[in-house]
């Protein structure tokens, strides 16, 4: 079981899609949750924060998702932090290329509350949380 | 053929119609052998092949908000009902119970009230559980606002691009040369700003149509593909 009190960083550039994420969590008791509308935004609240668990868009203005994902496993502080794409990018190369990055796992957009449940727990699971 | 040609016969003989059609005909071929030699057919080519895709990309945004539209209504639908009994039976207890307390029954009518109060206390969490689903359904149904936003953005960069195209064939085709060269570069300062380009070619947002290859169409394709790489 994972701790409720972990810390979330959700990012998507749509504000609907944050809120879904956002409610979806805490329907799974997760409410230590904070947002970030592109990648820049993201890097910068990682490395002020402490956060534990990244949800994130792919495809966003500034710095987008696979590039933020890139920059964190550049950075030591942040290559460990688990990342879990939510992206509506459904090309097979897009799916390759976030694994390679080293996200952690990976939903394709429009997706059910049961999916991005059971890749979180997956991600627990692997990681001992 | 001059105006006083038309004057004299309003209806024009068979003679002038065939030269009228042999002019227009030469006019067509002046013109498209002038657009090959200035490279305008391409320009207004690709303008061209762009709008079906924009007519995908609309189709997809219409699927999308009236299939939402649906999955909310089906949700208020379904918990309607939910709400109206909980309530209901909810007004019929208190009743009972104000009735008792106006005027303290048998021990056996009361006995018969208690059981029933504590069998619908038993059932609310049940409801409340049904509609909080529902609540979710709906709450879930609003992603195509981010889907659709996705795929109106890409579209506006199609209709600029389509405008670019077409404002390049007009410049292309003025006749001086001076005037062709400060629009030119005034288009380009503009286009320079709103091009603001970055590598596209992993940016697709989401799947359009259903028969795209090398592109997964669900969940379950996802999760066997990293399965197939190892991840």
């Amino acid at each position: 079981m994972a701790d409720k009190n972990m810390s979330f960083l959700v990012i998507d550039d749509f504000p609907t899609m944050r809120r879904i994420v956002r409610s979806l969590l805490k329907e799974l008791g997760f409410t230590n949750v904070e947002e970030a509308e592109d990648g820049q935004d993201a890097l910068n609240k990682m490395r002020a924060g402490n956060f534990e668990f990244v949800v994130s868009d792919w495809n966003m203005p500034n710095l987008d998702g696979l590039e933020m994902l890139k920059e964190m496993r550049e950075d030591d502080a942040l290559k460990d932090l688990p990342v879990l794409m939510v992206t509506a990018e459904a090309k097979k190369e897009n799916i390759i290329a976030a694994a390679q990055a080293g996200a952690n796992g990976y939903v394709v957009k429009p997706f059910t509350a049961a999916t991005l449940e059971e890749k979180l727990n997956k991600i627990f699971d692997k990681l001992g949380k | 053929m001059s105006p006083n040609d038309q004057a004299e016969s309003a209806e024009p003989s068979d003679e002038a119609s065939d030269e009228l059609i042999h002019r227009i005909g030469k006019l067509t071929r002046m013109l498209r052998e002038n657009m090959r030699e200035l490279g305008l057919d391409k320009e207004v080519e690709k303008a061209a092949e762009a709008i079906p895709d924009a007519r995908d990309r609309l189709h997809y945004v219409g699927a999308m908000t009236e299939q939402a539209a649906e999955r909310a209504l089906n949700a208020v639908d379904r918990a309607q009902p939910v709400q109206d009994k909980l309530s209901e039976r909810a007004q019929s207890l208190d009743t009972r119970w104000a009735q008792w307390f106006a005027e303290p029954q048998e021990l056996e009518d009361a006995r018969a009230l208690v059981r029933d109060t504590r069998s619908y206390l038993g059932e609310v969490p049940d409801m409340t559980s049904d509609t909080g689903k529902e609540l979710l359904e709906i709450m879930m149904a609003q992603d195509f606002q981010d889907l659709t936003g996705q795929v109106i953005k890409k579209m506006m960069d199609v209709i600029r691009e389509i405008e670019q195209q077409l404002v390049q064939v007009l410049i292309d085709s003025m006749p001086e040369a001076d005037a062709r060269e400060t629009m030119q570069r005034k288009a380009e300062d503009q286009w320079e700003s709103e091009n603001n380009r970055r590598n596209e070619e992993l940016l697709n947002g989401p799947q359009v149509k259903d028969d795209e290859p090398e592109t997964v169409s669900d969940q379950d394709q996802v999760d066997d593909l990293l399965d197939d790489l190892g991840f």
